[in-house]
């Protein structure tokens, strides 16, 4: 499989918060989805990705092409959504697509029209008046515009209403019809990745825990219940985090066969969520 | 690049409809020429930067193709073009107007005009953002208003220098200034491109 963004041992560090030796691999054709509590270093990450931020150590490769000296070539090729308004509050799209449109070679302003017709989107009024929705919608637009063929999006579905979420979701499904297309994007709304997600990867603190096909993540995590007189020093290596009640144990595992022939019929498994996922997760000291 | 400095006035067009008007109040207010052809200069370039500080441009023009030394250079150039496009503007005016003035109010304005700005760009990428503006317009003020202030106070101890040069003929003098500002303009374009190539966003 090609891959279109590569992170080799990737260091970064800022203030009060670092990413430490990330090695991330993005697959070209498939939509990945970044996971990770708030603060866990997504958006650094994608700034990485994006060249808004430089790493201290390591390597950050798209279409195989470094930024040192292929920095226009790889934007050219690459569609953004970002979390916030990063057009100007006061103008409106048809001002934005004169000065985004003629930076890209392959901008095509029929595309766009297409594009501002199909999300029903006013060509003559101040971005400031548009709806959260409408202003994602409206850098989806522009991201599709010059025929991308990597789009990241750093938290687009953050403040949308669960329908326009939805649009949203099926739209991206829609333009990556063609194969041509990758998608990266982050998020913390896990339901959002059931839909639409080939892989998943997930942001601890910084540290990449792991970056699978979705597949491979339902396979291989799993929820197992029981008594505590299951528990012991060799049980409990079995799992990322153990949540004990009084009735009994709730725990993560990420080797789910396993966990099902040491306990047998003895605790109840059950498929993990990405939430629990996340959830165990952050308060495991362990790797996943 | 000259989608970059065609992005200036994209951004501020409505507001460009009152720089014939700026112009015209100057004039109509008796200003003295060197002052109406600098702030005439000043009106495109910094009013580009009073736009640009109030969104996340830096993003923005980054996340497009092109590079940081892209962005900075068609600050620095664009200015340039601004500038001259001002002038004629200004001189057509003065002209329309019956006002005399002569190349040296020209030469003048434009070198201060090159002065302020290399002197202001750089804090638009040293300091943080929603800060800048204010600073730049105090130094504005200091500028116009304190430049004479603090050339009179200094004369005195540069009597030698200022002999020597009052000794040169008026063509010289302007050309040196001219050059002088040119130099400390390209100066400030490399410190500026360096804070830059440097920056978080």
């Amino acid at each position: 499989m090609e891959p279109i963004i590569e992170f080799t041992n990737v260091s970064k560090q800022l203030k009060g918060f670092a990413i430490e030796n990330m090695n991330l691999g993005v697959n070209k054709g498939f939509v990945t989805g970044f996971i990770g509590a708030n603060g866990a270093g997504k958006s650094t990450t994608i700034k990485l990705m994006m060249n808004l931020l430089r790493p201290d150590e390591g390597e950050v490769r798209i279409f195989g092409l470094d930024y040192a000296t292929h920095e226009k070539a790889i934007k050219e090729r690459i569609g953004f959504v970002y979390d916030g308004n990063v057009f100007y509050e006061g103008m409106n799209l048809k001002d934005i697509q004169r000065i985004v449109g003629p930076a890209y070679k392959r901008w095509n302003d029929a595309l766009f029209h297409r594009y501002v017709e199909q999300f029903e989107l006013p060509l003559n009024k101040a971005i400031k008046t548009f709806s959260k929705g409408m202003q994602m919608k409206a850098s989806l637009a522009l991201a599709l515009s010059h025929q991308a063929e990597l789009i990241i999006m750093d938290e687009p579905t953050a403040g949308l209403d669960p329908i326009f979420r939805r649009e949203l979701l099926d739209m991206l499904q829609e333009i990556m019809l063609d194969g041509e297309r990758t998608i990266f994007f982050s998020t913390h709304i896990t339901s959002d990745l059931d839909r639409i997600a080939d892989y998943i990867a997930f942001i601890k603190n910084g540290e990449l825990m792991f970056n699978q096909s979705i597949h491979n993540v339902e396979e291989n995590y799993g929820l197992v219940k029981g008594t505590v007189d299951l528990l012991d020093r060799d049980t409990e290596k079995l799992f990322v985090h153990v949540n004990r009640t009084q009735a009994g144990f709730e725990a993560l595992t990420s080797n789910v066969r396993e966990a099902g022939s040491v306990f047998g019929e003895s605790a109840l498994i059950e498929k993990a969520t990405l939430e629990d996922i996340m959830y165990y997760s952050k308060r495991s000291e362990v790797h996943v | 690049m000259f989608n970059l400095i065609k992005r200036e006035v994209i951004i501020q067009k409505k507001q460009l409809l009152l720089f014939i008007p700026f112009i015209i109040f100057f004039i109509v207010m008796d200003s003295h020429p060197v002052f109406i052809f600098l702030v005439t200069s000043l009106f495109v370039p910094f009013n580009a930067l009073a736009f640009d500080e109030k969104t996340n441009v830096n993003v923005l023009l980054n996340s497009l193709p092109y590079t940081r030394k892209e962005i900075i250079a068609s600050r620095y150039l664009g200015s340039l073009v601004y500038m001259a496009i001002a002038i004629g503007l200004t001189a057509l005016a003065l002209f329309v107007a019956d006002r005399s003035f002569t190349f040296s109010h020209i030469a003048l304005g434009a070198g201060l005009f090159l002065l302020f700005s290399a002197m202001t760009f750089p804090l638009f990428y040293i300091l943080k953002q929603g800060y800048i503006f204010p600073i730049v317009m105090i130094s504005f003020f200091l500028f116009v208003g304190g430049g004479p202030a603090v050339f009179e106070l200094v004369s005195g101890s540069l009597q030698g220098i200022i002999q020597f040069v009052m000794g040169l003929s008026m063509p010289i003098i302007l050309s040196g200034f001219l050059a002088i500002a040119a130099v400390i303009y390209s100066l400030s374009w490399v410190v500026s491109a360096t804070v830059y190539e440097r920056k978080v966003f």
